[in-house]
């Protein structure tokens, strides 16, 4: 009689495009076994294609439904999800798309993918405090260059050497006079994803702001970030990530071991 | 109202306008991710994601089911059918056990409608549903529709599994629609899609279950090809209607 850890594990096996047949011979059923696993794997299938589709909608529409569901076919065998809270499946999808041959000659897609992976972080990420201002009166000027802040949840950054953003807003609006009217070689663009008071915004920030930014969003001190942005406005920036809630939580960094609170502060 | 748990496990929108409905409005909490009859047990985030939605949300009830759906630290998707033998009995048991102690609270849990039966399996599904209320005192939520289902898929009789059921354990009736499909073989398996109205056969069952248990909360569950709005209505019009005629017994028992 096998064990409820090998009935388990063989059907995950079916299900998943490796199996071996172990589970047919568990059933009690004369008829058709096949027809009744396959109904099971239907079911799973559906249910997370189902979930890709809603996580990455401007990627389907670009490549059509057909396409979608045999690329998210194969990425589910590859790399199927490993929680029941499916507002986050795919983490790994826009890599997979690049490296899906019958994708490659469409470049800018795995970025589109990129792309809407942060805008599902900031739609579903958990919800969490801003840092205030006042939080920070007590922090003597002297050591403002050891504070490392933590992002907040639904904030990220995305850079591509494509215009994504407009290619993402065109397909989702269904705009197609602008979709065809997208060159794209008109460069590279650096974009912060967050979510504010539910919405979902994507802004373009020039290439040092955002590198100011990825330096404070990875926990740098913020004498590391200063010297990352090399520019007067700086303080300025700092004050708006401040003021949009960007943060989380904050430390201080060891003045001798600099990297050590930028670690904690991860 | 009723929703799925794993919708609102994120921050923004989604829980702050369930905050705001519940206010007015009792919410259950219906999960389809936890994965009770895993072998190799409960995914701790998951059970923790459950209990943080369940402490914004203050629910009236809270579900899951008789399967599992997870394996190898890997998500199906799906509600998957258990053997039911002594081992998955005493797996789901010590599950339920769990997870009530993490909520502190009593939860429902779902009968399955299943497409397959094991060979190895001892126990017919409702004793095994009656024996995980009465070792764990949780409570049942019988899906009508699924016991119509099943029986039809592997010849049982669903009003002897009704009758099996512990009537002070029922906690809330699931209804819904179903479809058929046609095997290899020309037999016919029946699908619990909550695609379509529910049939006749499934509403008499209900009306054998009221009597039963009682007035008893009940969700139709219907989310594939949704019909207008009006269809869902009579639907559900239909069955206020029967638990308005056992509600009348009901009192006229307690006047007698």
């Amino acid at each position: 009689m096998p064990t409820l850890l090998e009935v388990q594990t063989a059907m995950r096996r079916d299900l998943l495009d490796d199996g071996d047949a172990a589970v047919a011979a568990t059933l009690g059923d004369a008829l058709a076994p096949a027809d009744r696993l396959t109904i099971y794997r239907n079911t799973s299938r559906t249910a997370l294609t189902n979930a890709l589709r809603l996580n990455f909608p401007a990627v389907q529409r670009l490549v059509g439904e057909d396409f979608f569901a045999a690329a998210a076919d194969a990425f589910i065998t590859r790399e199927p999800p490993q929680t029941a809270w499916l507002d986050l499946y795919g983490e790994s999808f826009p890599e997979f798309l690049q490296s899906f041959e019958p994708a490659a000659s469409l470049t800018y897609l795995p970025d589109v993918a990129r792309l809407e992976r942060a805008v599902c972080h900031a739609l579903h990420a958990v919800d969490a405090e801003p840092l205030e201002y006042s939080q920070l009166v007590d922090i003597e000027p002297p050591v403002h260059g050891r504070l490392c802040f933590t992002s907040h949840p639904s904030v990220s950054l995305v850079f591509s050497p494509y215009p994504v953003d407009t290619i993402w807003r065109a397909v989702l609006t269904r705009d197609d006079a602008v979709l065809a009217a997208i060159d794209h070689s008109t460069g590279a663009v650096w974009l912060l994803v967050e979510r504010r008071a539910g919405e979902i915004e994507v802004a373009q920030l020039d290439e040092r702001r955002w590198k100011f930014a990825e330096a404070l969003f990875t926990g740098q001190p913020l004498s590391a970030a200063l010297a990352v942005a090399d520019d007067p406005n700086a303080a300025a920036w700092l004050a708006a990530h401040l003021a949009a809630g960007h943060f989380s939580d904050f430390a201080l960094s060891d003045a001798e071991n600099p990297s050590f609170a930028a670690e904690h502060a991860q | 109202m009723e929703v799925h748990t794993e919708n609102y496990m994120g921050g923004g929108s989604p829980i702050r306008c369930l905050e705001a409905i519940r206010r007015d409005i009792p919410i259950s909490l219906h999960g389809v991710g936890l994965s009770l009859g895993s072998a190799e047990g409960l995914d701790q985030a998951h059970l923790d994601r459950i209990w943080q939605v369940a402490e914004r949300i203050e629910p009236d009830l809270m579900s899951e089911h008789i399967s599992w759906s997870v394996s190898g630290a890997t998500y199906l998707a799906d509600l998957l059918p258990l053997p039911m033998t002594e081992e998955a009995l005493a797996v789901v048991c010590r599950h339920v056990d769990q997870v009530q102690s993490t909520l502190g609270r009593r939860i429902l849990v779902e009968n399955p409608s299943t497409y397959m039966q094991f060979r190895h399996s001892t126990i017919p599904e409702w004793e095994f549903m009656a024996a995980v209320a009465a070792r764990t005192a949780c409570g049942i939520l019988c899906d009508v529709n699924n016991i119509y289902v099943s029986a039809k898929n592997h010849g049982w009789d669903p009003s002897a599994y009704l009758a099996a059921l512990p009537s002070d354990a029922i906690g809330e009736i699931h209804l819904a629609g179903h479809s058929a499909r046609q095997l290899a073989d020309d037999g016919t398996l029946r699908i619990d899609d909550h695609g379509s109205c529910v049939i006749g056969e499934v509403w008499s069952l209900y009306e054998t279950a009221l009597r039963r248990f009682g007035p008893v909360p009940t969700l139709i569950e219907w989310d594939q090809n949704v019909p207008p709005l009006e269809v869902l209505i009579e639907e559900a019009r239909h069955a206020d209607t029967l638990i308005d005629a056992v509600s009348d017994k009901v009192r006229r028992a307690d006047a007698a």
